[in-house]
């Protein structure tokens, strides 16, 4: 692994962090806690997403841990994203925002077991929130443990995808060469 | 408890909710729980340990009958207050540290050093570009529609500038000999007495064996 993509480890971890400040200032449910790992995927490989996604939850751990168990999660995004990276899926938005939507479901599909036999699904207010929800709706408790992850996750991802492509296309071409994977992520090469 | 080797700490912080999760509820939990609150009051992480675990508590009684709350309560509480307990109780660098001085690549150290530098610049840097966007006109409120691509305003210059942060890291770490496989001698490593090495030996097989006789 060269340099560059060393560094672009932590940078990508500290993306997935710092976002929630945007996502603070619009007021949107949103997590895109796995845009890093996307990023570094679509740009690098799956190593290094894989890296990215592990560091990602351990960082977050500090704050809160119940972010540990959902490792499981970012590793399945970051080897879902080399896919989609290698099928050129970030190429525009048409692309980008179904492929992020196919996300959703497998993402939920992950966390869900973890989120049940864990913690009881009441990782975080909204999910609890929309748990609930599914109970109301006459839902066993693993279904509307599903059906609250498949909310959070559903339009979470497609966003995310939106916005990783954003960023690949936003990339000078100079500096989109210097990362493995970044042309072919968006079908330029 | 701050002057172990920060493995040994790191072991108990583990050790305590896996036994949480092991032993049947709600006694175990409620040992483990005990046990690991009074290790955040040693730290005078209490106040952040509670903050933490009680919307868990909230959201368990929304979903779930009173003895289940109580039972994946107790376990939550365990694995919150021992995390707390341990974030409080061991500086990042004191931990770096450990790891480089038992033969981490200095990579690794320096993956998750970067990473906890890092954040809190982008987070500034967010709120910068939030604050000039504003003035230049985004508004947060309205629709989806108009949220989303107020959004897009604010994180897209956030990620760009980060990842053309990249080569300017790059090329300093280059300057300084830092690649992948490096290895680096520690300045003053912590020191890693027998004791403390077989109370973290003692932790694993202390966990396994009750995994057993659990499983049994």
């Amino acid at each position: 692994m060269s340099v560059r993509l060393l560094v672009l480890i932590p940078v990508a971890a500290a993306i997935s962090l710092a976002l929630s400040a945007a996502v603070d200032a619009v007021a949107l449910p949103l997590f895109l806690d796995t845009t890093g790992t996307i990023l570094a995927t679509a740009l690098a490989g799956p190593v290094v997403g894989i890296a990215t996604g592990v560091v990602t939850s351990a960082v977050n751990s500090l704050r809160n841990p119940t972010f540990w168990p959902f490792v499981a999660v970012q590793i399945i995004v970051a080897l879902y994203a080399w896919m989609a990276a290698r099928a050129g899926l970030f190429r525009s938005l048409k692309t980008a925002v179904p492929a992020g939507l196919g996300l959703g479901v497998i993402a939920a599909l992950t966390s869900t077991p973890i989120s049940y036999l864990v913690f009881g699904c009441t990782t975080t207010g909204g999910i609890a929130v929309t748990t609930a929800l599914g109970k109301a709706l006459g839902l066993p408790p693993l279904g509307a443990c599903f059906f609250g992850s498949f909310l959070a996750d559903f339009g979470d991802k497609a966003v995310t995808f939106a916005l990783v492509s954003s960023v690949l296309h936003g990339l000078p071409r100079r500096t989109a060469a210097r990362f493995p994977w970044a042309l072919r992520a968006i079908g330029a090469a | 408890m701050t002057r172990l080797h920060p493995f040994t700490l790191l072991a108990i912080a583990g050790a305590l909710p896996a036994l949480a999760w092991i032993f049947p509820a709600p006694a175990g939990g409620l040992a483990t729980a005990i046990v690991a609150m009074g290790l955040a009051i040693s730290a005078r992480a209490f106040r952040t340990a509670v903050f933490t675990a009680a919307p868990f508590w909230l959201f368990l009684l929304l979903l779930h009958d009173v003895p289940t709350t109580v039972a994946i309560g107790l376990r939550i509480t365990t694995m919150v207050a021992s995390f707390v307990w341990v974030v409080a109780a061991l500086p990042p660098p004191r931990l770096v540290e450990a790891m480089v001085a038992t033969g981490w690549s200095a990579t690794t150290a320096y993956v998750f050093a970067a990473t906890l530098s890092a954040v809190p610049v982008l987070r500034a840097r967010a709120r910068r570009i939030a604050d000039a966007q504003r003035c230049r006109g985004m508004s947060p409120r309205g629709g989806l529609a108009h949220r989303l691509r107020a959004l897009r305003a604010l994180a897209l210059p956030l990620i760009l500038s980060a990842l053309h942060e990249v080569d300017e890291r790059a090329l300093a770490l280059e300057t300084r000999k830092l690649g992948p496989g490096t290895r680096r001698t520690p300045l003053s490593p912590p020191p890693d007495p027998v004791s403390g090495r077989v109370a973290r030996w003692s932790l694993v097989v202390a966990c396994l064996a009750a995994l057993v006789w659990r499983l049994r």
